[in-house]
């Protein structure tokens, strides 16, 4: 069995929150979580995507995990909420600093065009609103065959009895179509207070139509494989992997950018 | 099935056994306010995890059993039992308790068996030398 991870904390400016939200994480037995910023184009104006904060400029000192001897793992994740196929823009060199990428499509069409084309990592299920769509047997199974998840936010449904009729309806009806494998749960809290221990996650899985082992294979394994999945979208297959190595204090840096094979040789 | 042993004396221990799956579960939970002074008694705690599941599971949820066996007012600790059955609704509607008269709140579900003498301690506190 891997160990518990929380791949949606709110991201909020105010850093005081943020380290109080991470500790809360790492003390319910959290080991790894992601930070989320939300990226909501609109069509009227150009908007910048956020730039991630560095984890150490948040917090100085990491937690350590109850129950495990190791300090808490942090990562980034983007949310590009999409209402329109042009929002997401593949390649983008800003979506680059995030660890993980996922999006949250408003329509059946973008729905389809996340499960089947999009490199993303994680498709936001709508928990805040009746589901505008029917999820459909094959983007679904698309999704699932591509290493894509679903992600269900439960602390909407701690917020507002009416969010919870949404979250649990949402929920069952995605279920339905991908029978419990490939869907991960997570808080997207913004306090403390709203964030669960990974038990009582688990047993709110019930409600939302999973069985025990899905349940805790939502929060553990499943998004250990979407971790790996990011991981992969930065590579070639998950096999190459390249990465500039040249130090600004190198002797010749603006070298490093060519091919080695014309690169002049320095020897002579 | 419970068998005394040394039947002469009075009973110092007790064995347990279970041939069944056991009829309560055991849950210790305790309550984080977002202001800490306020004063919750038992009563009061029980009307709210009452209402928790009323607002979950409707007049049906609210007649399920559960005891409040004991409670600390100080640190809002609470050992409840329910029956095995119902345990999933309980530790749900409790999970979905996000407010307390207007104040943000959780239930924080610190250990949960079938024994009660389970609860007794925790392996997560132990300090080790």
């Amino acid at each position: 069995m891997s160990v518990f991870v929380d791949l949606n904390l709110s991201y909020t400016a105010d850093n005081n929150r943020l380290r109080a939200l991470i500790e809360t994480a790492a003390h319910l037995g959290f080991s790894t979580v992601a930070i989320n910023y939300v990226f909501e184009p609109t069509t009227k104006k150009k908007q910048e995507i956020p730039a991630p904060k560095p984890i150490s400029a948040l917090i100085d000192h990491l937690p350590i995990v109850q129950g495990r001897s190791r300090p808490i793992t942090v990562l980034n994740r983007l949310t590009v909420v999409m209402s329109d196929s042009s929002h997401f823009r593949p390649n983008a060199a800003e979506y680059r600093g995030f660890d993980l990428l996922a999006v949250y499509p408003t329509t059946e069409k973008l729905f389809h065009s996340a499960c089947m084309l999009l490199d993303i990592d994680i498709i936001v299920i709508s928990v805040t609103e009746k589901l505008p769509f029917f999820f459909k047997r094959a983007p679904v199974n698309g999704a699932v065959d591509r290493g894509v998840v679903f992600e269900v936010c439960y602390s909407a449904a701690i917020r507002d009895s009416t969010m919870r009729r949404y979250t649990i309806a949402n929920a069952l009806s995605l279920m339905e179509t991908c029978k419990g494998k490939s869907v991960i749960l997570s808080s997207a809290a913004e306090k403390a207070l709203e964030l669960r221990g990974p038990y009582d996650v688990i047993n709110l899985g019930r409600l939302f139509g999973l069985s025990d082992a899905d349940a805790k294979e939502a929060l553990s394994s499943t998004c250990r494989s979407v971790l790996l999945h990011a991981e992969t979208r930065k590579t070639a297959s998950g096999i190459v992997y390249t990465r500039r190595s040249c130090q600004e204090d190198s002797p010749q840096p603006d070298l490093c950018d060519a091919p080695a094979a014309k690169r002049p040789h320095l020897a002579e | 099935m419970r068998r005394d042993e040394e039947k002469g004396e009075a009973a110092v221990f007790q064995r347990v056994v279970l041939k069944n799956a056991s009829p309560y579960h055991y849950m210790k939970v305790c309550l984080v306010l977002e202001d800490e002074s306020t004063k919750l008694s038992a009563v009061e705690l029980k009307q709210f995890i009452i209402t928790g599941l009323k607002t979950l599971y409707g007049e049906v949820g609210a007649a399920l059993n559960f005891d409040l066996l004991k409670y600390d007012e100080d640190t809002f600790t609470a050992v409840l039992r329910v029956y095995s059955k119902w345990l999933v609704k309980l530790w749900s509607s409790l999970t979905l308790n996000g407010f307390y008269q207007n104040q943000a709140c959780a239930f924080r579900v610190l250990q949960v068996s079938p024994f009660l003498l389970a609860l007794s301690g925790n392996s997560r506190e132990l300090q080790l030398d």
